[in-house]
């Protein structure tokens, strides 16, 4: 009698603790924000469009909007650095395919754990994925946004609807108590 | 007599034992969905003993994904899709041949589009193994030809954990997405085999593997004019359906029948391609007509419906870039003028991989197993 092998080499794997999400400032006005976007189409869009939206009615600071060269893996350690040098919070998007879904829940991760509070937004029909990623990167449970799917075909008018359905999460997501701003 | 029936009896295999040991395969969710082979130490070791490479050695890492495979996992997942021993040194260079692939070293084996590879074999191994390289190339009925691009869909499952409907986005994917690998049908092919066009010294055992996204037949028997033929495959080619970029890849498994008579009519696989890429396209008029007229500025180009018309309409747009983006193989039977186009997925890295074999283990091997073939 021999044993069955498993084919998966997972029998020595690590776990380690979790995530602990990156302190929360109270607020978002006068923050800094890093839209990290991942090239895909209408992603660059979609995040100025909510950063827009988050100057008008939590009052945010300046915003520096960077590119992924590669959609499908995270983010690059130094694009990280960088913008958690440059920027207090971070907006990450669009998830809207297979292997930048999944990405971009890994990079929303990597800026937590440099404590750099960060929202990821991700088309609906890639939960499962994002999900499964999230396990991955030992923090499972993590909350991102998720927007209806499909985002790439969107005229601007619909992105820009888009971005104001989902800009209040974002705001919550990003500051501990983020409310409106007195107009 | 007696005696006799209980040694033959001890000898038959157990069918309900090995039906217990499938089931705990699929129990712990091992499987593509058909039955696999659960694998012994004894059987992983027999794997091991064709390689040079030590089990340890990790083959490819998915950072992003927190997973690695080593070659013994490759060799577990490789026993389990049904390969024997001497196999492995092709599946452990099939490997290493699609991970050359761009998209293979990035998010495609998670991509919607679900592609599958594309795993053609030369040399002398394609006949010491039994590989089909004639009939019925993609029409399955051979071990090595089954088990092999099985063994990789195993690995990319198990080792990585890119599982459907979870890291494994695909949209809808295409029939037989782990069942194509055959040999190319250097016996009948007028041209240099693929793997010495990619550098490899002729005669050497080599495996060249693409990702690729779909298979279309061109059926053309009942002329004799080569161009006539190469103006058939490029209609199949030139379909907008495929155009998600600026430009696309697209390859040809000719079946001998047509190979020969290009090359009668004086055509080398060079000219061929060349053929092709200025031939293959569609006015701009059809591709605005689909929605794909406008293309992203820098990167690949994505493809769009674009507001204003971006060049004249009946100004012709050529599809294919360059050689490298027109792979071609031939393998198939000799009976029938029947081709198949198929479409890369991104980019083929345009090179083979040598396949490392050691010799006398594995002929040890296979001499006791009774020399099945």
């Amino acid at each position: 009698m021999s044993a069955i092998m498993d084919p998966t080499g997972q029998s020595s794997r690590q776990v380690a603790d979790g995530l602990a999400l990156a302190e929360r400032r109270p607020g978002l006005s006068g923050a800094t924000v890093g839209l990290l976007e991942n090239g895909k189409q209408n992603a660059r869009l979609f995040l100025e469009e909510v950063a827009g939206v988050l100057r008008e009615r939590y009052g945010v600071g300046d915003v520096t909007l960077r590119r992924k060269e590669i959609f499908s893996a995270p983010a690059p350690p130094e694009l990280v650095d960088q913008m958690s040098a440059e920027s207090d919070v971070v907006v990450i998007g669009v998830g809207d395919c297979g292997s930048c879904s999944a990405a971009a829940i890994a990079d929303g991760v990597l800026f937590e754990r440099h404590g750099t509070p960060a929202a990821v937004i991700c088309s609906d029909a890639f939960k499962a994925t994002a999900d499964a990623m999230a396990q991955v990167q030992d923090a499972p449970g993590y909350h991102y946004i998720t927007t209806a799917h499909p985002v790439a075909g969107l005229s601007p008018e619909q992105v820009r609807g888009r971005a104001e359905q989902v800009a209040a999460e974002v705001a919550g997501v990003l500051a501990a108590a983020a409310s409106r701003q007195a107009a | 007599m007696a005696a006799e029936s209980d040694a033959a009896r001890e000898a038959e295999p157990d069918p309900d034992l090995a039906r217990e040991a499938i089931e705990y395969c699929y129990d712990h969710d091992w499987t593509d969905g058909l039955p696999v082979v659960p694998a012994s130490r004894e059987i992983v070791d027999r794997f091991l003993a064709a390689t040079d490479r030590s089990a340890d050695q990790v083959l490819w890492r998915m950072d992003h994904l927190g997973r690695e495979c080593t070659v013994q996992t490759a060799a577990i997942n490789a026993a389990m899709a049904g390969c024997r021993p001497e196999y492995f040194p092709i599946v452990l260079a099939a490997w290493d041949a699609v991970m050359r692939d761009r998209a293979a070293k990035g998010g495609g084996w998670q991509s919607t589009s679900g592609p599958a590879p594309l795993i053609v074999i030369n040399g002398p191994i394609r006949n010491e193994l039994a590989i089909n390289c004639t009939g019925g190339i993609f029409a399955g009925g051979f071990r090595p030809n089954a088990t092999i691009p099985r063994a990789l869909g195993l690995m990319l499952r198990n080792a990585f954990g890119v599982v459907p409907h979870v890291f494994d986005q695909t949209t809808q994917g295409i029939p037989g997405r782990w069942a194509i690998c055959f040999g190319e049908n250097e016996e009948e092919s007028p041209w240099e085999p693929l793997a010495t066009e990619m550098g490899l010294e002729p005669d050497t055992d080599g495996v060249s593997v693409t990702l690729t996204r779909t298979y279309e037949f061109v059926d053309n028997r009942h002329t004799q004019d080569p161009e006539q033929v190469l103006w058939d495959f490029a209609d199949t080619i030139s379909r907008t359906g495929v155009m998600i970029f600026r430009s696309q890849s697209a390859g040809i498994v000719f079946c001998p029948e047509h190979a020969q008579m290009l090359a009668a009519g004086g055509y080398s696989k060079q000219d061929v391609k060349d053929w092709l890429i200025e031939h293959v396209g569609r006015p701009e008029s059809a591709l605005r007509r689909a929605g794909k007229d406008g293309v992203a500025q820098g990167g690949a180009g994505v493809r769009s419906a674009s507001e204003a018309e971006r060049v004249p309409a009946d100004e012709f747009s050529r599809f294919l870039p360059g050689r490298e983006s027109v792979p071609i193989i031939v393998a198939g039977a000799r009976n029938a003028g029947i081709s198949m186009v198929f479409r890369v997925f991104g980019e083929w890295s345009n090179t083979s991989v040598a396949i490392e074999r050691r010799p006398s283990p594995v002929a040890a091997v296979g001499a006791g197993q009774g020399g099945e073939g």
